[in-house]
């Protein structure tokens, strides 16, 4: 056998073993990667233009969403507010805060503040904020606690699943839509309650969310 | 309402440069191109001899650093802004798109739209709706007048003696030449315009002669689309136009008339022609159309009764008519025709047999001579349709003068100043003037021009024209209702308008164009002016203001005399020279969507061949010499993989030549050749020029539309044409179902005795097709709503998709209406932003089209056998046209989706055969499983790249399109890259967006359903005649249901089982017993019968062999021994 196999044969299972152990490493420590909210940039909390603290004009002063974002309920973008809706009280406080300097001056000249955007859906992906809002999906179950941020960070990772995981189970999420924008409310009954009441509001208001391509994607 | 905008002054950077880059070339000179090109391959690189280890390294480390800087830019998501409005802008929310009225201005007869504007953005026209005569509809030209404001060959800047200019000196120039004239009472003044139908440059026009009353005032049209003036004025001593009302007429003869096209006011005789032609239940009436031409128009291929007769012939024929009609001396003036006279005595008793209900009709085609028209308006008063079937309208005088007195001026040296506004007149110009050796002769020429065209290039001052979408003005369409015309955005460029010209020049009173047209329109309006001008904006249209209709009798005719029709033949042929169904007269030349749709009816793209007959053909010995030309395009040497080899040919016409290649046509005149008009430009832009060929130096303004004693000597030399469709014949299938009207009316499920279908199981239901169509229409509208929703599919062994959607999505076209025209085609390409390609991808086959007009001769003559007789060996000389659109049917077992291997093509739970483009990996399996052959494919990355750069790739000079040409683009709609298959979606945006506006009305309630006619889609939406229906098949009482329930309505290829959710309705013919040339079947059901071994007439009785001739075809190709 010898003359078929040399010597230095005798140790190739053992570094097919560790090739294997390697890549197989290296294939795990990859999806690991790729599958973890990390990847899908979960926690991105870029720097604002203007530090604009959510916690404190939504939590602490209880504006409500739609005071800014107005056109969530009529069009497919929940609008980022102009630069008059800002100065609508702006004008009466903080008149002159240096850090209000970007939103006076794009008042005055009429340029867009550069605003960072934080969640991304790809460009082949059309969602729609005001069909949502108006059937019950509340803009924490996409956005987190934005109330309670002093910077935005993303909070869920928006890929393709995530979306499924509503649109198979509308149920687990979906609340009264005068409901929507209170970002602290939960049923107060607990989660089987919620998915009990849920079921109920699938059922009456003939809740089918879609799954295939053409929901999304046109 | 629209806020008027002021002209900024341009800064000093648009002055010296361009915004956007008007040519690739320009684009390739920059400073970042350069810089790409460096990155890729940095210098050196690729030699390595005779480098040191030192500078090897310092490449190296470059290279990994860049690489570095690549790698890391690649992982991370790049920076994205949100740009908010400083200021609220009135109206505007993001996302949503906003409707503005407005019009778009051509010659004399504007058509009213609704432009949508994304954030004043204009992305797509729609017809008005609120203007009843067109009722929404509009047409190809329309729907690419879009692509035109972000055109970026259109001209930038105004120059004055090549240099640029601001708004402010043009201003100063247009008011120096009023000041000028006014000293000399306008001697040394002339202008140069298209026609127009504003009035409120009609009023500006009239102040000017007032003021300068020595100046020259003259209107030139390369082509008429209004019956001349003169032929109304002969015969009734009024100024009156026709009106034609074709939805009250039963019986038309259309002489030399393109009513669907070429004619003012096309699209309300289309929509009326059909509501006359559709038929939803055997007892309604049909219309009879019968068409003589010398060309083949689409009204030709819509005709029960087609002649063939040389343009030249038709004062010889309509004097026939009127012979038989009026009576009196007109039988002098038909001499010399050559015409089966029983064919006239025939048609002729069939209209006086109508006239008695005023249902008779007579249109002569604009171009013909007044002579014609005149005769035919003594017809139609002799047959009652006055009043009825035809109005006529009181228009306003038109004191323009000719083209002729201006050019004497010139030649004569009394022209110091020309204004030219608009037109083209160095390109189009009768041949016998030369408009750039005028030019030379006049100091100054100032070129009033949306392009730096021909005409810009003769004229010593430019100034940039704006795009209709970008101008305040207002017009008159054809039936003379006064229409806005409202900018959507500010111009892009410093354009101003025609207006604002002719009032800088008048020098008094008002300039901004806003104003002048508020004080038009509220001098008309009265009352609360503001109120009635926001009416007017709103609407669209000025109500009540449509010219006035008058009562006409007719004069005691003068003597007609005219010279016996010319004897055609070989040697002495007829020109024609028509009206391009694209780019019309050239002016849209440079217009990628149109140039790249093919012809209606030569099928050719990128090109205007010159169109001969076959029997022509054959006597130059041009005819192609395969022997089967009917049956397969085996052996048609002359078309190599779709590439039409045309021979170049030279005619001589006028004491001129042009060289062009040639088309065989079936259906022409024999002796006629049919030059269309408006290519081979050489300043078009980047897409039109070279574009086809230049037939205009051949015309003479005496023989403006035709003429005889043409010669036509072939050449040896050969040119590729882009023929989308060179195989003509349906073989003898059941693709186009037909019948005669008479029997539709003892059969209406005729549809149902066709094709294989016929000897199958069914495959719908346990009933076959013969009986589900003789079930009452509610039923079947019955058992149609409830089979969409089945997943029992036939018993088909397929696991088949849950359909349990709310709606059930499904269209039904009717082939009885559509008429052909394109308007679909475009509409498609505006909504869905469809790529164009380029002539050589064309050549290729890689047109991008979702939706594709068929177009079938048949001339009854195809043999049984495969390669049957002499018949078969023949270019069709009188062929019956068959029209049919064909996109993606949404078959509800799509062949397509097994084939997939990624998925990315699969069916969504209310029937729609999606497309997921960012799943499709391009294996193109799913196009090559389509029976229907929808699926398009990029095979470049055409939005990236102008046609003429995709194989380059990153390597050319192109790395993106210019900001301009993305600014068309669809917001709702994916642009997809290279590599991925599209189709037809039936608008799934427009659906998504209706569902989503049900579901935010919904709130928390189950009305989910979108009530029916919500939803268009685009080709539905455009679609003049109405033959597209698209709704929920589920609901047993919406239209398209309703559609789908008549007798008359199959599926193409229905015999597979995949269950296509657009179906058809057969097509109709209606034609006359009486008629020397009437064939008791349609001419493709002969074919369908004698290839199917039916006994040679009737469609009953016979042994039944509807898989015959497949048979035979396999056993021929050695399939079957």
């Amino acid at each position: 056998m010898s003359k078929l196999f040399p010597k230095s044969v005798n140790l190739l299972p053992f570094k097919l073993l560790a090739y294997a152990a390697v890549m197989g490493g290296v294939v795990t420590a990859g999806i690991t990667y790729y599958a973890t909210p990390s990847y899908a940039n979960v926690g991105y909390a870029p720097v604002q233009p203007v530090p604009f603290s959510h916690a404190l004009h939504a939590g602490q002063l209880g504006l409500d969403c739609r005071y800014c974002h107005s056109n969530v309920e009529k069009s497919g973008f929940a609008n980022v507010p102009t630069s008059q809706t800002c100065m609508n009280c702006h004008n009466q406080i903080k008149t002159d805060s240096p850090l209000l300097a970007p939103v006076r001056d794009s008042y005055a000249s009429g340029d867009p503040v550069p605003w960072v955007k934080i969640h991304i859906a790809p460009d082949y992906v059309y969602f729609n904020h005001s069909v949502h809002i108006a059937r019950g999906v509340s803009c924490v179950s996409c956005h987190g606690k934005i109330n309670e941020m002093d910077v935005v960070h993303q909070d869920k990772s928006l890929t393709m699943s995530f979306c499924l995981d509503c649109h198979r189970a509308p149920e687990k999420f979906i609340r009264d839509p005068k409901l929507v924008t209170n970002l602290d409310w939960k049923n107060p009954e607990g989660e089987k309650a919620q998915v009990e009441q849920g079921k109920k509001f699938v059922h009456n208001w003939n809740v089918k969310p879609p799954q295939s391509c053409s929901g999304c994607h046109r | 309402m629209k806020r008027k905008f002021e002209h900024p002054a341009p800064s000093e950077r648009e002055l010296t440069g361009p915004r956007y880059w008007r040519s690739l070339d320009e684009l390739s000179a920059t400073e970042g191109f350069k810089a790409q090109v460096a990155r890729e391959f940095p210098e050196g690189a690729s030699s390595i001899e005779g480098v040191d280890r030192r500078q090897f390294f310092k490449l190296m480390a470059a290279s990994f650093a860049l690489g570095g800087v690549g790698l890391a830019a690649g992982c991370r998501r790049p920076e994205e802004h949100i740009l908010p409005y400083g200021k609220s802008v009135e109206m505007t929310i993001p996302g949503l798109p906003l409707y503005f009225a407005s019009a778009m201005p051509l010659r004399k007869g504007a058509i009213p739209i609704l432009a949508e504007t994304h954030q004043g953005r204009p992305t797509k026209i729609e017809g008005n709706p609120t203007y009843k005569p067109y009722g929404g509809a509009t047409n190809a030209i329309v729907q690419a007048s879009v692509l035109e404001l972000y055109d970026p060959n259109r001209a930038t800047v105004s120059t004055i003696k090549g240099a640029a200019v601001t708004t402010a000196a043009v201003q100063d120039l247009l008011a120096r030449i009023g000041t000028d004239a006014a000293a000399s009472k306008g001697a040394g003044l002339a202008f140069l315009a298209d026609q127009s139908s504003s009035p409120t440059r009609a009023a500006l026009v009239a102040k000017l002669k007032k003021k300068f009353p020595e100046a020259v005032w003259a209107e030139y049209e390369p082509v008429q689309d209004e019956p001349p003036v003169a032929a109304a004025e002969a015969a009734f001593g009024k100024s009156v136009k026709p009106v034609y009302q074709f939805a009250k007429a039963k019986r038309i003869l259309s002489v030399d008339a393109d009513f669907f096209h070429s004619e003012s006011g096309s699209l309300q005789f289309a929509r009326d022609f059909a509501k006359g032609r559709r038929v939803t239940k055997p007892t309604d009436p049909m219309n009879r159309l019968y068409a003589v031409e010398s060309t083949f128009t689409l009204v030709g291929s819509m005709a029960d009764h087609r002649l063939r007769l040389a343009s030249s012939h038709m004062l010889a024929f309509v004097a026939a008519m009127a012979a038989r009609i009026v009576g009196g001396d007109y039988a002098s003036l038909a001499a010399g025709l050559d015409v089966d006279a029983k064919w006239l005595d025939a048609c002729a008793a069939d209209l006086v047999a109508s006239a008695g209900k005023g249902e008779s009709l007579v249109v002569v085609g604009s171009h013909q001579p007044a002579a014609v028209h005149e005769i035919a308006y003594r017809i139609n008063v002799a047959l009652g349709a006055v009043g009825n079937t035809v109005d006529f309208v009181a228009i306003p005088e038109n004191k323009a003068a000719d083209i002729a007195v201006l050019a004497k001026a010139i030649e004569g040296g009394a022209v110091k100043t020309l204004v030219v506004l608009g037109g083209n007149p160095a390109y189009n110009f009768p041949g016998q003037f030369d408009f750039a050796a005028l030019a030379k002769r006049v100091p100054e020429v100032v070129r009033y021009g949306y392009y730096v065209d021909e005409t810009a290039l003769v004229s010593s001052a430019h100034i940039v024209a704006a795009h209709y979408l970008e101008s305040w003005g207002d017009a008159r369409t054809a039936d003379g209702t006064i229409v806005p015309v409202q900018p959507m955005i500010m111009p892009l460029f410093d354009g101003i308008t025609e207006l604002e010209v002719l009032a800088h020049i008048l020098g008094e009173g008002p300039t901004d164009p806003h104003t002048l047209v508020y004080d038009t329109i509220t001098a008309l309006a009265g009352g609360d002016a503001q109120k009635s001008f926001n009416q007017f904006l709103h609407d669209g249209l000025f109500a009540g203001s449509a010219y006035e209709k008058v009562d006409v009798s007719p004069r005691a005719a003068s003597a007609l005399t005219a010279a016996a029709p010319v004897k055609l033949s070989k040697d002495n042929l007829e020109v024609r020279f028509t009206v391009d169904a694209k780019v019309d007269d050239g002016r849209f030349a440079n217009n990628g969507w149109l140039q790249e749709c093919p012809d209606p009816i030569t099928k050719l793209a990128w090109d205007n061949a010159i169109l001969v007959s076959p029997r022509l053909g054959k006597e130059l010995g041009i005819s192609p010499k395969g022997w089967a030309k009917q049956v397969t395009r085996v052996e048609t040497a002359d078309f190599v993989q779709g590439r039409e080899q045309a021979y170049l040919c030279e005619v001589t016409v006028n004491g001129r030549t042009i060289k062009a290649p040639v088309h065989i046509q079936p259906g022409l005149a024999n002796y006629t050749i049919v030059l269309p008009l408006g290519y081979g430009r050489t300043a078009a832009g980047h897409v039109g020029n070279g574009v086809g060929h230049n037939y205009y130096p051949l015309r003479t303004s005496d023989t403006p539309a035709f003429a005889t004693g043409a010669k036509l000597t072939v050449t040896t030399e050969r040119y590729a044409l882009a023929n989308v469709q060179e195989h003509w014949s349906m073989e003898g299938r059941d693709i186009v179902r037909e019948a005669n009207l008479d029997e539709y009316q003892k059969d209406p499920g005729f549809v149902a005795s066709f094709g294989i279908e016929t000897e199958t199981p069914s495959i719908y239901s346990n009933l076959t097709a013969e009986e589900f169509a003789k079930l009452s229409p509610e039923k079947r509208a019955q058992i149609t709503a409830a089979r969409s929703t089945q997943t029992d599919r036939g018993g088909s062994l397929f696991k088949t998709p849950e359909f349990d959607g709310v709606h059930q999505w499904g269209m039904s076209i009717d082939l009885n209406t559509c008429i052909g025209c394109n308007a679909c085609v475009i509409a498609c390409q505006a909504e869905n932003n469809i790529p164009i390609v380029g002539k050589q991808q064309v050549l290729a086959g890689r047109e991008m089209h979702w939706i594709r007009l068929d177009r079938y001769y048949s001339d009854g003559k195809m043999a049984g056998g495969v390669w049957g007789g002499d018949a078969n060996r023949e270019i069709p000389e009188d062929p019956q046209v068959s029209l049919q659109p064909v996109a993606c049917q949404h078959c509800e077992m799509a062949p397509c989706e097994v084939v997939c291997p990624v998925n990315a093509t699969v069916h969504d739970e209310e029937g729609l055969n999606t497309m997921a483009y960012n799943r499709c990996i391009g294996t193109r399996y799913c196009a090559n499983n389509c029976p229907y052959k929808v699926r398009r494919f990029n095979f470049f990355d055409w939005n990236k790249h102008a046609p003429d750069q995709v194989y380059l790739g990153p390597l050319g000079s192109q790395q993106q399109m210019p900001e301009l040409v993305k600014m068309v683009k669809n917001p709702d709609v994916t642009i997809r890259m290279r590599g991925v298959m599209e189709k037809c979606t039936y608008c799934v945006q427009r659906i998504q967006q209706a569902k989503i506006q049900q579901k935010v009305k919904a709130g928390a309630s189950s009305d989910v359903t979108v009530p029916d006619g919500t939803i268009k889609t685009a080709c539905q939406q455009v679609c003049p005649v109405e033959a597209i229906v698209f709704g929920n098949i589920k609901d047993e009482q919406s239209a398209v249901s309703q559609a789908k329930a008549r007798e008359q309505d199959y599926a193409l290829l229905g015999y597979l089982n995949i269950r296509p959710r657009t179906t058809y309705l057969g097509k109709l013919r209606n034609p006359n017993p009486a008629m020397p040339d009437y064939a008791d079947l349609p001419l493709s059901r002969q074919e369908y019968n004698s290839k199917n071994h039916h006994p040679a007439s009737g469609n009953e009785g016979g042994k039944k062999e509807h898989g015959a001739a497949s048979l035979s075809n396999a056993k021929l190709f050695g399939g079957l021994s």
